[in-house]
């Protein structure tokens, strides 16, 4: 039996942890991901967005004051994507 | 954390540690029930002094620090939830929670004169079932003994004159609010929440 493939936006360290983080709870703050992650803001915002460019995740850039505030949200379309992730990894993982 | 390549089995380990980072958090939401429990304790000790030791025609004068409380509870309410840096359902729940409640306990006392003004068994009953939820929610103990002194109070309560339900509200709020809202407090100092 062959194994289906990973889907190659979730199989990276960073964005996995992302997804897994947002996956949790409603929306989080940048700085927040960024914290759990243990990750640099550069990074942490390239791969951000292209977990956005495939829809997996909704960004929203606001102002609160004179600061910058990012939100990430996961979307249903990121939701089905890390389920059927998971599920490909259980198949690896099966002795 | 760098962007790499990882095992299946790295991969399941790095999911897990995020999920369970994500559950760990819950906010310190004491103030509110140091507001309310503080609020409730002095208005109805007022009511139970001003209507049995004094002639004083209107009693129930202490009640409107409700209102204060509720304004107060609105402004806290928006201002940690924009400075907060993740939403999670919890937080949300609780929130809804509440508010339902806040709302039940308000239609309640509107009514009061149809029922008599045998509002207070009602109060506790309502206030027994937020704090039990929350106590669950939380996993915290001391809630919940204050859901259960709530509910046999409330029991109580209904045989009781309205006078006499003020010291029951008041015995209760200190059970079921300030003390579980003093430990929490105490625990999230210690544990940094």
């Amino acid at each position: 039996m062959g194994f289906d493939q990973l889907d190659p936006l979730l199989h990276s360290q960073l964005r996995l942890a992302v997804m897994s983080l947002l996956i949790s709870v409603e929306s989080a703050d940048f700085v927040y991901i960024k914290e759990q992650t243990e990750s640099t803001a550069g990074n942490l915002s390239v791969q951000i967005d292209k977990l956005s460019t495939a829809g997996y995740i909704e960004v929203t850039k606001q102002f609160e004051g004179k600061k910058p505030k990012t939100t990430c949200k996961i979307t249903s379309k990121g939701i089905t994507a890390f389920e059927t992730y998971v599920k490909t990894i259980q198949q690896y993982l099966k002795p | 954390m760098e962007e790499k390549e990882i095992s299946p089995e790295e991969s399941l380990k790095l999911i897990q540690s995020m999920i369970g980072k994500a559950r760990r958090q819950y906010s310190d939401n004491s103030i509110f029930f140091l507001l309310w429990g503080w609020i409730v304790l002095v208005a109805s000790l007022t009511h139970y002094y001003l209507a049995v030791y004094t002639s004083f025609e209107d009693p129930y004068i202490g009640w409107s620090l409700t209102l204060v409380g509720a304004v107060a509870s609105a402004v806290i309410g928006a201002k940690k939830g924009k400075s907060r840096l993740v939403k999670n359902y919890m937080d949300k729940m609780y929130g809804w929670l509440w508010l339902s409640l806040g709302l039940a306990m308000f239609t309640i006392i509107f009514n009061g004169e149809l029922v008599g003004w045998n509002t207070v068994p009602f109060i506790l009953l309502f206030a027994g079932v937020g704090t039990a939820v929350s106590g669950a929610m939380m996993n915290f103990k001391p809630m919940q003994f204050g859901a259960l002194a709530f509910w046999i109070l409330s029991i109580i309560a209904f045989r009781q004159s309205e006078n006499d339900q003020m010291l029951l509200m008041a015995l209760g709020v200190a059970l079921g609010y300030l003390l579980p809202g003093y430990i929490m407090k105490a625990n999230s100092k210690k544990h940094g929440v």
